[in-house]
């Protein structure tokens, strides 16, 4: 194990060298760094070019300047040295500042659409897996690939324009017409018919129950202009505590263990009641206290699932576990709506809350609440753009992987005992058809930090892609480099991870020392 | 370009392992007296998405091919790309549904007066002309380096997995602003110059070929690792086969499914890589145009003359979707494994089949890895 | 982008001299009160494309438009430059005077009161260290940059205070007087404005000096650079010119405040790297208009839908996107929901000029290409959309906003070439069908478009046009190369800068890229540069002009032409065609 990891770290060592040495050389000729003095008719344009000629270090030829450099980025090797120098950008920043930078803007904006998609990818795939050629199947293949094959720029402009633009209008006046509330309760309906399995009575029935109540939702938040001032109320939250505590039962432990049911709904109750007690505390929040609380939710869950017990405490656990925790989530989300009229009028935001550009809006000062809003208002955008083209990968991919386990010998013996089709597919399909799928969620965080060039763009946020795109075109290779170096290394450890967590996850894969 | 799939040396050993599961268990019941290719053909036209999806293809590359001409050959469409004809109606589209009428710009015309119709035909002919070269190439080199490294092994592998890793990390973006800066030079008289000036949307499609193969190539790597192991290779060689014959004859027949699957699925990426270089300034340049640039030329347009954004980003979306339908129902067909599934067929018994019947399986889904790739697009 | 730099060096040039070649009449000694509507107190957005990066923007690396126009609110002068191209003085604070002839001399005084925004007085020390700066005064590297120190990278042209002596300080340091050995027509424009951006005293104090005084007696002390006999480099000069050159590069908010003062009317308050900077109201300033705003905040949006879209959703207030006919149609139809568009033209227009070899070396030639060129229809197809009322260029030199424009025009001959002449081409080719290579720049859609008319109209004459595009990064490299036989491209406003005007046309000079040659036009403009008097610069232009178009030099095509649009929570926003933008009259800015 250990010989294998060296040998990998050794070889990736060498490949990053000459991929560097190689990235250096086309950076350098890939364009003309004077481009913008040569049609120039100022009296100074020699003076002008050589001082740029200077700043590049032009004189010196390409091959002879990458060892410059890599002279450089070899200090950052030495630990707590703090002498790292990867060099300057045209603008005079040193690399390691820009890339620091950049690195932030970019992780805020892709970690939550990254993970995002991937749940979303996943139970999509597991779905379509179990309804194979279904309706639904075929809608969500042809919603993935329509999704995939839109380009990303086109998507943002759309969403900027009717997510954005629309949804602040509409916000001015938040009443919905009748006509349309019904309208979206029919679409809904609809989408629920195709989703819900079943014979047609049943589906039927399925439909005209969504239609009904997305409707009846639909006028009441018009009427109390409930966009205005969003919110939950802890009768909300105990209805919809009493609803996650059955569904994560079902998929957790199965309704017929009641031991387990029983702590759920214990947890609900629990939450309610914190829900009153933790309102003044949650006035003072800050993120780390948020964090804190979320393992307190989860340790309370655990704690109640344990004393409630049952012939599988296990199970118990971990159903009361997760139904704190998204009681704590809910609770947590009515606080932000509490916050939401605060937000709406304050004076930098002026009632247009959802944002085009950027990541924050300047110079805002609130509490936390109104700051995570702030941050949710300008992330919604590029997240969703970022989430609907990535989803085609996640869902199909896990639904191969889901099909082919489906058909797997174990699974038919499973069946073949007699275990219920939730044991079969929660305990034997589910959890190995995620081992191929976990590689590639870890690949793909392994290149969440080379930016998306075209998104950061439409969006104006100056993030990874921003920096190597701009190192092209002034044909600047030192945030080139810096990318690069970057995005090369954690592309090759995650890679290495992927394949550890294989072997890991898959007892019969083992890595040949 | 694609995402590199995950596979290493771990690969062999899994590989193997799934196959002698799959060797054993599975139940093909069409199977029973049908040749590979029958069944891979009946089953494939038996898929209904992949069917709408290559008639759409077929209309548009039709439609496409003959409309404007190509490679000097006339067509049945009035205009060219190029050429400038007076505004009619502001460059409105012409085209009506209802009374269906064609008019004499159906799609309307840009600020200069050039047929819209006649660019996005061109600009079809152009993705469709790099999506293939970049099949064909990313097709060939895939197989002939993941055949190598995965049936010789050793210092063949070694090396030439390790150039595929130097070529997934280096930045696509990077070497397509350097074949643009290239592209660009016409005065330099290299043959490469003048042949990427002449010929830009090949040159493109060459130089998008030969970095995407590398997914591909661990693909195959994979099959070869797992394949070379299995019975008929080890009766093949034992009655005196050549390591050629082995390859081409006997191994490569078995991976061509995951071969085929992979390349249709590279193929409609490639149409959204170069949509998104164009976007960005170092894909094809105008005054020749691909689907890409003619959709990024008019984003200012999306609100004033929504046509000229509309329309070819129509024909991304469509191209995109056939392939993607046709890849997908390549890959059911040619994965026994993957037919449908339900509680009570599961039940069923069924006749065990002779190992080399089975037609080449598309391993747990790494099929698509090196495809529907969200983030080679994130861009 | 980037290019700014010298389009800034250029344009301020350019809108000086169109200044004082149009009327002369610069309003000496008024600060225009502000009629516009509007209360004070407030804020605006104002949207750029670039981020701003350093708070010096003089250097050759920080002369990015941003960084001038935040320099430009934060940082007051003598005079500004109005959207009408006049050179506009702020008495206030100081007199700027010119007190003889022959020498020319100038006097420039800084009023009591004017200070820093560490309550530091602004002194002459501080335009001493500018001159320093711009003039290139100590500089003594050679050539080869093998001996001497280069110490100010300066990104401007240092041609003009390169002719001045060391200046004489007086006036318990608030005056500075300058004498140029050679009259200098753009005198008035060549120090102090539109803002003294550094405070010598930060920079004194940190080379270790004591105070100012020590300051200037030090330069005083140091002769004049001579390339012929380098120097060892002054250590403490050097120091200073190094943190001058780099020290107030910053992407963030330096901790140490020295690094931003400030003695205009606002203050940088906070940057947000690469998203946004917001400025605060300077409270001690006094020495010049005043603004209304309380706060400016800019925010950096690189693409033109993006800008729209943002002004659209509330989040930017002032907009000056890249102009395109749907940009400004998307604007109009904000116009709906209070938005105000403005449009004009800009200092830069694009145009195409012949070779005057190969195909072309003959003048019919020459002719027969010119006459084929459809000038009316790309004025329609590429700028009607932006201006209903654009027509082609009608002059090498001059654009139509100065007087001498209409007078050029009836002298140049330029009527002969106002309608496509496909039959006359024809006769003047008389059967011949040269080939003729346009190269033009392949990344500009306004270019490319272009190229395809003139090939549509051209190859109807009889013209083989071979497509000679080449990429963004390289067509600027094959200028003047050859491998082409015409050329289409753009000049930043050339023809109103005396001294652009020898830079492109006369004989051997170094943007001179087709090789146009006339011993009498090199004659006129070798008059020109030395001519001060402004109605004879413009006769002398007018026969310079009549000169290029006599000898089928090429063609002017169009002048760009320029958008900025505001919410309608703002007024006092006009449009202004250099590069200072919409920005020339920030302090005009008011909330409704």
């Amino acid at each position: 194990m250990v010989t294998y990891i060296v040998r990998r770290l050794v070889t990736a060592a060498l490949i990053l060298l000459g991929a560097s040495f190689l990235v250096y050389l086309l950076t350098a000729a890939s364009g003309d760094p004077l481009a913008e003095f040569r049609a120039s008719s100022a009296p100074n344009k020699q003076q002008l070019m050589d001082s740029r000629s200077a700043l590049l270090d032009l004189e010196t030829p390409a091959p002879l300047r990458y060892f410059k450099w890599l002279g450089g980025a070899a200090q950052c090797l030495v630990p707590f040295a703090g002498s790292c120098n990867l060099g300057k950008n045209i603008a005079g920043q040193p690399i390691t500042d820009a890339l620091g930078h950049a690195l932030v803007q970019t992780l805020t904006l892709v970690t939550g659409a990254t993970i995002l998609a991937i749940l979303v990818g996943i139970t999509l795939g597991i779905i379509t897996a179990l309804r194979q050629y279904s309706t639904l199947d075929y809608g969500v293949t042809f919603m993935a690939f329509l999704f995939f094959s839109l380009p990303i720029f086109w998507v943002a402009v759309l969403l900027k324009e009717f997510g954005a633009i629309g949804f602040n209008n509409f916000l001015r006046n938040p009443e919905i017409p009748l006509p349309v509330a019904i309208g979206i309760g029919a679409v809904l309906g609809f989408v629920a018919m195709i989703v819900a399995g079943g014979d047609a009575k049943r589906r039927a029935l399925t439909a005209g129950i969504v239609f009904a109540v997305v409707t009846a939702v639909l006028i009441y938040f018009s009427v109390t202009l409930w966009f205005r001032t969003p919110g939950f109320g802890p009768v909300v939250i105990a209805i919809a505590g009493v609803g996650l505590a059955f569904a994560v039962t079902l998929l957790t432990a199965g309704l017929r263990n009641r031991k387990a049911l029983q702590s759920a709904l214990i947890a609900v109750g629990a939450g309610v009641v914190a829900y009153f007690l933790i309102q003044p505390l949650l006035s003072q929040a800050t993120f780390l206290m948020i964090v804190l609380l979320a393992i307190a939710t989860v340790l309370i869950g655990t704690a109640i699932g344990y004393f409630v017990g049952g012939y599988d405490r296990g199970q118990s656990m971990r159903a009361a576990a997760i139904t704190s925790f998204l009681m704590g989530f809910l609770i947590v989300l009515d606080r932000f709506m509490q916050a939401w009229p605060a937000y709406f009028s304050n004076g930098r935001v002026r009632g247009r809350p959802i944002a085009t550009i950027g990541a924050g809006t300047p110079n805002i000062e609130g509490d936390f609440w109104i700051l995570g809003l702030d941050s949710f208002t300008h992330l919604i955008l590029p997240t969703t753009a970022l989430v609907l083209i990535s989803l085609a990968g996640y869902t199909r991919f896990t639904r191969a992987s889901m099909l082919e386990i489906m058909n797997m010998d174990y699974i038919r013996t499973a069946r073949a005992k007699g275990l219920s089709e939730r044991t079969v597919v929660m305990r034997h399909a589910f959890r190995n058809a995620l081992i191929p799928v976990a590689t590639i969620v870890a690949f793909d965080i392994g290149g969440l930090i080379g930016g998306a060039v075209i998104t950061e763009t439409v969006f104006s946020v100056r993030g990874m892609g921003f920096l190597f795109l701009d190192g092209i075109q002034h044909v600047d290779p030192n945030p080139v480099m810096g990318v690069f170096v970057c995005v090369a290394i954690t592309a090759m450890a995650f890679n290495l991870i992927a394949d550890l967590a294989y072997s890991a996850l898959d007892p019969r894969v083992r890595v040949k020392a | 370009m694609s995402q590199p799939s995950q596979q290493d040396e771990i690969v062999a050993e899994q590989g193997s392992l799934h196959r002698q599961q799959a060797a054993g268990i599975e139940p093909v019941i069409e199977a029973r007296g049908l040749s590979q290719g029958q069944i891979v053909r009946k089953r494939f036209l038996g898929h209904s998405g992949a069917i709408v999806g290559l008639v759409v293809f077929a209309f548009i590359f039709i439609m496409a091919f003959t409309s404007v001409g190509y490679a000097g050959i006339p067509g049945w469409w009035k205009y060219s790309h190029e050429a400038v004809s007076p505004l009619v109606n502001g460059g409105a589209p012409t085209a009506s549904l209802w009374p269906p009428a064609w008019g004499e710009h159906p799609f309307g015309q840009d600020r200069i007066g050039r047929d819209l119709f006649a660019m996005t035909m061109r600009g079809a002919q152009q993705s469709i002309t790099i999506m293939v070269v970049i099949g064909l190439i990313a097709g060939l080199i895939g197989v002939i380096v993941g055949a190598l490294s995965g049936y010789f092994r050793g210092w063949m592998e070694a090396i030439l997995m390790r150039l595929t890793d130097v070529i997934i990390i280096v930045p696509a973006l990077l070497l397509a602003a350097v074949m643009a800066q290239l592209a660009g030079r016409r005065d330099e008289g290299s043959w490469f110059a003048s042949f990427a000036s002449t010929n830009g949307v090949l040159a493109l499609g060459i130089f998008l070929g030969l970095i995407s193969w590398v997914g591909l190539a661990r693909l195959m790597r994979g099959e070869f690792l797992s394949l070379r192991e299995r019975e008929f290779v080890d009766a093949a060689r034992i009655s005196g086969a050549s390591n050629a014959r082995i390859i081409f004859k006997h191994i490569l027949p078995n991976a061509v499914g995951v071969l085929i699957v992979n390349v249709t699925l590279t193929m409609s990426a490639a149409i959204l890589t170069e949509t998104a270089l164009s976007y960005l300034g170092v894909g094809v340049k105008s005054p020749d145009t691909s689907l890409g640039l003619l959709i990024s030329q008019n984003q200012e347009a999306f609100s004033t003359r929504p046509w000229l954004f509309w329309f070819p980003g129509l024909f991304i979306v469509l191209i995109c979707l056939s392939i993607n339908f046709i890849g997908d129902g390549l890959r059911d067909a040619f994965d026994p494994r993957q037919k449908k599934f339900n509680a009570k067929k599961a039940r069923e018994v069924s006749s065990p089949l002779a190992p080399e019947k089975i037609p080449a399986t598309v391993k747990d889904g790494t099929a698509e890895d090196g495809t529907v790739s969200g983030d080679n697009r994130g861009g | 982008m980037r290019l700014s730099r010298i389009s800034k060096a250029v344009g301020v040039a350019a809108a000086a001299a169109l200044a004082l070649s149009a009327c002369a009449n610069t309003n000496t000694g008024t600060t225009p009160t502000s009629d516009a509507a509007g209360k004070t107190g407030g804020t605006a957005t104002v949207v750029e494309v670039n981020a701003f990066n350093t708070f010096n923007p003089n250097t050759a690396d920080g002369n990015t438009d941003i960084n001038s126009k935040v320099s430009y609110a934060t940082h007051s002068g003598f005079y500004y430059i109005d959207n009408q191209l006049n050179v506009v003085r702020n008495e206030k604070f100081g007199k700027m005077e010119k007190t003889s002839d022959d020498p020319l001399t100038v006097k420039y005084t800084i009023n009591e009161g004017v200070k820093w925004s560490d309550g530091t007085p602004v002194t002459a020390a501080d335009l001493l260290l500018q001159w320093a700066a711009f003039s290139g005064y100590y500089n003594d590297a050679d050539p080869d940059g093998k001996a001497g120190t280069s110490y100010f990278s300066y990104a401007g042209d240092p041609t003009g205070l390169a002719l001045t002596d060391f200046p004489e300080i007086g006036d318990n340091n608030r005056s500075m007087t300058l004498k140029y050995s050679k009259p200098f027509a753009d005198w008035e424009i060549a120090l102090g404005g539109p803002g003294i951006d550094i405070p010598a005293h930060v920079l004194a104090k940190k080379a270790g000096m004591a105070d100012t005084q020590e300051f200037i007696d030090h330069l005083k002390g140091m002769p004049r650079g001579d390339a012929k006999a380098p120097k060892p480099a002054d250590t403490k000069l050097k120091a200073m010119a190094d943190l001058w050159n780099t020290g107030f590069d910053s992407k963030t908010l330096p901790s140490d405040p020295s690094l931003f003062l400030s003695n205009g009317p606002f203050i940088v308050k906070s940057i947000n790297q690469d998203q946004s900077l917001t400025m605060v109201r300077n409270k001690d300033y006094n020495w010049g208009p005043e603004a209304k705003l309380d706060e400016i905040t800019v925010r950096y949006i690189g693409s033109a839908p993006a800008q729209v879209q943002a002004l659209k959703n509330g989040e930017a207030d002032i907009i000056a996107p890249q102009p395109s006919a749907d940009t400004l149609e998307q604007l109009k139809a904000l116009e709906s929901q209070g938005v105000t568009v403005e449009q004009g033209y800009q200092l830069s227009y694009d145009h195409i000029d012949l070779n005057y070899s190969g195909p072309l070396a003959d003048k019919s030639v020459r002719e027969a290409f010119i006459k084929s060129v459809p000038r009316k229809d790309i004025v329609d197809k590429i700028v009607k959309k932006l201006d209903p009322e654009a027509k082609p260029l009608d002059s090498q030199l001059f654009v139509p906003a100065q007087p001498a424009y209409a007078d050029s025009v009836k002298e140049n001959g330029s009527s002969a070439y106002q309608d496509v002449d496909i039959d006359g081409a024809k006769k003047l080719l008389a059967g011949k069908a040269p080939e003729v290579r346009i190269m033009y720049n392949k990344d500009n859609p306004n270019r490319v478009d272009a190229f395809s008319l003139i090939r549509e109209s051209a190859t109807k004459a009889g013209f083989k046009i071979v497509d000679g595009g080449l990429g963004g990064s390289d067509w600027g490299k094959a200028l003047g190369k050859g491998g082409y036989d015409a050329t289409i491209f753009g000049w930043i406003n050339p023809g109103v800068g005396v001294s652009g005007v020898p830079q492109i046309f006369r004989t051997g000079n170094g943007s001179n890229f087709n090789k146009f040659s006339d011993p009498e036009a090199d004659k006129l403009m070798d008059e020109l540069i030395v001519t001060t008097d402004h109605g004879k610069q413009d006769e002398l232009k007018v026969q310079i002009d009549k000169k290029i178009w006599e000898s089928a030099y090429g063609l002017p095509l169009f002048q760009a032409v320029g958008v900025d649009a505001y919410s309608d929570r703002i007024t006092g926003v006009k449009f202004m065609p250099n590069q200072t933008g919409v920005w020339w009259n920030f302090w005009e800015w008011a909330e409704k």
